[in-house]
């Protein structure tokens, strides 16, 4: 919904966390946020065609000292697993995975992409965190930002319609 | 052409760019061409050019070099149209064109049988791609996207065959950290330095 502090919240904690260059592929949840990701001076911003080629992309960038992050569908996720495993995996990258989490509980869709978008982060040793309040927005992407480059594997954040304003009155 | 052959000019022009390189063959012969810790080998199929596409955006004044192959390029076609978008002048994507997955038994890909990675390169918006045809071809055509402007897409047909060089010297992790070491002491930067720690931090 207009005006929602969610998207604003996130931005701020990714240009607290020095977060400087941004991947990203649009789902209409998330157009809010990736509108004010586009409107971030401080922030590279790289519009993808496919979610697995932000992997190699925030890879670069974080050889040569970007701090990264990939916002994206958990559909996405789906996607970019073979880039997951044999670069992120293989060579211990840190990254932020910031992943609307489609067919969260009281979705009317995706509910297959719901129930699978944890267990397959499970399964590839990524911590995940559940994001609902805007108000823990900024502390929680600067928490996490400091916990992937410490364990030096990518961890995420699934953003659900409650902290993306897209939860509609009474749903 | 022989792949050693474009490598041999290329190393010659590279100077201080950042290389990344793919699969098999391209990974070891450009490795014994032009030696250092500014080589990056990627191991997810397709991710080459994406990689160097990152590198290039974060350090815009450094020339970077995405060395592919057909197979590799045809599994993460998407990156074409990335690159066009971005358009960074400091990427050279160069691809090894030999008709054939390589690595894996050399099995036909689609460029024999009529895809031109250079057209599509093109049709994706990338301005300034182009096949060079002979290693002098190349050597006119690299200096020239050495030289900045618009990123670059260079096409290479090359035959299928191996050099006899060494084997690659390091595993993943060792790479990453000795590459990431290179940018740090070439650029001037800090990029792996931990935070002081909790005990030696005065209230």
């Amino acid at each position: 919904m207009a005006g929602h502090p969610g998207p604003e919240m996130i931005v701020e904690g990714l240009k607290e966390a020095g977060v400087d260059l941004v991947a990203t592929l649009p789902d209409i949840n998330l157009h809010a946020l990736l509108e004010q990701v586009a409107a971030a001076p401080e922030i590279t911003h790289v519009p993808l065609c496919r979610e697995e080629e932000g992997i190699g992309i925030c890879t670069g960038g974080y050889l040569v000292g970007k701090k990264c992050a990939l916002i994206m569908q958990n559909g996405g996720l789906f996607n970019s697993v073979n880039g997951i495993v044999s670069t992120l995996l293989q060579y211990n990258f840190p990254l932020l995975l910031l992943i609307y989490f489609a067919g969260d509980v009281g979705d009317r869709s995706f509910s297959t992409n719901g129930a699978m978008t944890q267990p397959v982060l499970d399964a590839l040793g990524i911590r995940h965190f559940v994001l609902r309040d805007p108000d823990e927005a900024r502390t929680l992407i600067k928490r996490t930002l400091v916990l992937t480059q410490d364990y030096k594997r990518p961890v995420a954040v699934l953003l659900t319609k409650d902290v993306l304003g897209r939860r509609r009155p009474g749903e | 052409m022989k792949r050693i052959e474009c490598f041999k000019v290329m190393a010659e022009l590279a100077g201080d760019a950042l290389a990344v390189t793919g699969a098999g063959g391209n990974t070891v012969e450009w490795y014994a061409c032009r030696p250092g810790d500014g080589n990056f080998r990627v191991r997810t199929m397709g991710l080459v050019s994406s990689i160097a596409l990152g590198m290039a955006l974060g350090l815009p004044h450094r020339q970077v070099i995405a060395i592919d192959g057909d197979g590799s390029l045809l599994m993460n076609l998407c990156s074409l149209p990335t690159i066009a978008r971005k358009n960074p002048p400091n990427l050279t994507h160069v691809v090894l064109d030999n008709e054939v997955y390589e690595a894996s038994g050399e099995i036909d890909t689609a460029t024999g049988a009529g895809t031109d990675l250079v057209a599509m390169a093109r049709a994706a918006g990338i301005r300034r791609a182009s096949w060079a045809a002979s290693p002098d071809e190349l050597r006119t055509v690299f200096s020239e996207a050495l030289e900045g402007g618009d990123a670059a897409f260079i096409g290479l047909k090359v035959e299928t065959s191996r050099s006899e060089v060494p084997p690659y010297p390091m595993d993943e992790v060792e790479n990453k950290y000795r590459f990431i070491r290179h940018v740090e002491k070439t650029e001037g930067v800090n990029i792996l330095s931990m935070p002081m720690p909790v005990s030696f931090l005065k209230d």
